[in-house]
């Protein structure tokens, strides 16, 4: 039997307020498996417990009640995040430090040295496409680039479990893609990915199951195209198609007593429109030197 | 990548120990502090003096006291501010989700902290060293062309009398025994960072204990020689000198500026004194540390 990547059994978080009475109940018996090589989507609104239950499968944050494995090990066993990689929300890391520097002290951290170490940072800011501002220091780098970097942290140790929190909140539409980019490639290697949002757009786009919390209790959970279909609904995107064809196609459902319920253009979706449009520009802007040489 | 876990890896807390110190080094307020120190040691040369001992007595006094407060604020304030701001940075989750145990990322820290310390402190005590060796040097010359036609064995004597006064054994014995200092507030700094929420109420914190480590032992021997003494003090006298270092145990200035010779026993006592607090309070911070939810 294959292990599961993450199994979360009855796990329960509360919180007790010093000085007070009340408690706050982050996570309320929560039970969640994921699969190798699966992208699993965490859902919910602020405040639902997300974040809560990635710490305490992380080994961050001690369960109330209940129990988190990663690949069979408990989490809160320092030996069960051999190979998991974690981006926290809205990372800011070592402001003094390089791009490159990060990297190697993380790399560090899990134990790789000398030419090992040479390559893994080089191919980690290829991957995320910080090369270039790999001698920069992190106080310097946009919200996107901190992303990315805290992306290519989270992939030094090659883990086989990859956690990330939010980890396309607050970044612009390219920064956000290539993000997503990334995470599609992890898929491609069958690496687990855990991922907590509430971007719901972005996560329909790369997550194979979701799950759906709200104040601290999964309320939905399953594989994403179930979840989100019309049972008695069908879809028909046509090419090319004349009235005289919409015409025939509309008579058929009527005789066999189904209803067209929308007929409209497809479009494509704004972010696509926004990648486009500043791609062009960028590549305008690009050529301007060279066009003003060549006119000199 | 190696997968095999190990329990305990030198090389993960001097990964954490380096990057500290990298931290610490490239912040402002140590070179502030560092310098306020080395101006205050130089500038102990041109204090007031009457004779060669007395200005070797002010210059030990100044110098020392110097060191051992610079060192001692240095190690309190670089220390306050290395848990919160992982916190708040969010680097301390990125750190201990890797398979990093919790003591080392501790250790890793407080170990970069006394790397630091111990630069500071040898560039105060060489800069210390070196302006005593010279003044010395200079008195040496004044006393040969004052007394050149002095009888040999008065000369001896009187070199013999600078040599003494100036720079000897004893006072790197007193440079370590500031740095131990130094090292022990670095460690119950750590432990009151690891259950405060802010780096100003470490530091806060750490003043009074700073205060309160340095008069206690007055304050004992003052209870403890009161016929009256009941059991309720001296239970709470204990309870103090157990939570509390005795500072005053480290202050080896005043044997120092008076000339008395720091017996080894005494060094080697006040040593295992520092080790011991300073293996307590790691102790200490790594149990409050690991019950700590992030």
């Amino acid at each position: 039997m294959t292990e599961e990547a993450i199994a979360v059994e009855g796990l329960t978080k509360v919180f007790h307020v010093p000085f007070h009475r009340k408690a706050i109940v982050a996570v309320r018996d929560l039970n969640l498996r994921v699969g190798p090589g699966e992208v699993y989507g965490l859902l919910g609104p602020n405040g639902s417990g997300k974040s809560t239950t990635l710490k305490i499968i992380l080994g961050l944050v001690s369960p109330t009640h209940g129990r988190t494995k990663i690949f069979g090990r408990d989490s809160s066993l320092v030996e069960s995040r051999e190979a998991v990689g974690f981006l926290p929300e809205n990372p800011y890391f070592y402001r003094f430090l390089t791009g490159e520097e990060t990297l190697r002290f993380f790399g560090k951290l899990c134990r790789l040295t000398g030419s090992r170490l040479n390559d893994r940072v080089r191919e980690l800011l290829e991957l995320v496409g910080l090369t270039n501002a790999r001698d920069q220091r992190l106080s310097t780098y946009s919200k996107g680039m901190l992303q990315r970097i805290g992306l290519a942290q989270a992939l030094v140790n090659e883990p086989k479990l990859v956690v990330l929190d939010e980890p396309t909140a607050g970044v612009d539409p390219a920064g956000s893609r290539a993000i997503r980019n990334i995470i599609a490639d992890l898929r491609q290697r069958g690496i687990t990915v855990l991922l907590s949002s509430h971007l719901l757009t972005q996560v329909q786009e790369i997550c194979d199951r979701v799950g759906i919390l709200a104040r601290g209790v999964l309320v939905r959970e399953g594989h994403l195209e179930e979840l989100i279909a019309i049972e008695n609904r069908t879809e028909l995107v046509l090419e090319n198609a004349s009235d005289a064809l919409m015409k025939e196609i509309e008579k058929l459902a009527a005789n066999s007593n189904a209803k067209l319920v929308e007929r409209r253009r497809s479009t494509t979706t704004l972010e696509r429109l926004f990648l486009d449009a500043t791609k062009r520009n960028d590549e305008t802007e690009m050529s301007k030197p060279e066009e003003m040489t060549k006119s000199e | 990548m190696d997968s095999s876990h190990r329990l305990f890896s030198f090389q993960r807390i001097l990964a954490i120990a380096a990057n500290t110190l990298t931290e610490l080094t490239r912040q402002k307020v140590f070179y502030v502090l560092l310098i306020f120190a080395l101006v205050l040691i130089g500038s102990s040369v041109f204090m007031a003096r009457f004779s060669f001992q007395q200005e070797f007595q002010i210059m030990k006094d100044i110098s020392l006291g110097a060191m051992s407060i610079f060192s001692s604020l240095l190690a309190i304030v670089a220390t306050a501010r290395l848990i919160p701001q992982d916190v708040d940075d969010r680097t301390i989750y990125t750190i201990l989700a890797k398979a990093v145990p919790r003591f080392e990322y501790l250790l890793g820290k407080l170990l970069g902290v006394l790397l630091l310390l111990a630069i500071s402190v040898v560039l105060m005590s060489a800069l210390f060293i070196v302006v005593l060796y010279v003044r010395e040097q200079t008195v040496v010359s004044e006393t040969l062309r004052q007394m050149s036609r002095a009888p040999r064995e008065q000369m001896d004597n009187a070199l013999n009398a600078v040599r003494a006064a100036g720079l000897n054994i004893d006072i790197l014995a007193g440079v370590a025994v500031i740095y131990l200092k130094a090292c022990l507030l670095a460690a119950l700094t750590l432990f009151v960072s690891t259950f405060a929420t802010t780096n100003i109420f470490t530091v806060v914190v750490m003043v009074f204990v700073y205060f309160i480590g340095h008069l206690q032992s007055t304050a004992r021997e003052y209870w403890l020689e009161q016929q009256t003494t009941g059991w309720l003090t001296r239970a709470f006298l204990a309870l103090v000198a157990l939570i509390f270092p005795d500072l005053q145990a480290f202050n080896l200035v005043d044997e120092i500026v008076a000339g008395v010779a720091i017996p080894l026993a005494l060094l080697a006592n006040t040593a295992l004194l520092g080790i011991f607090y300073i293996g307590i309070y790691t102790l200490a911070a790594t149990f409050v540390f690991y019950g700590k939810e992030l």
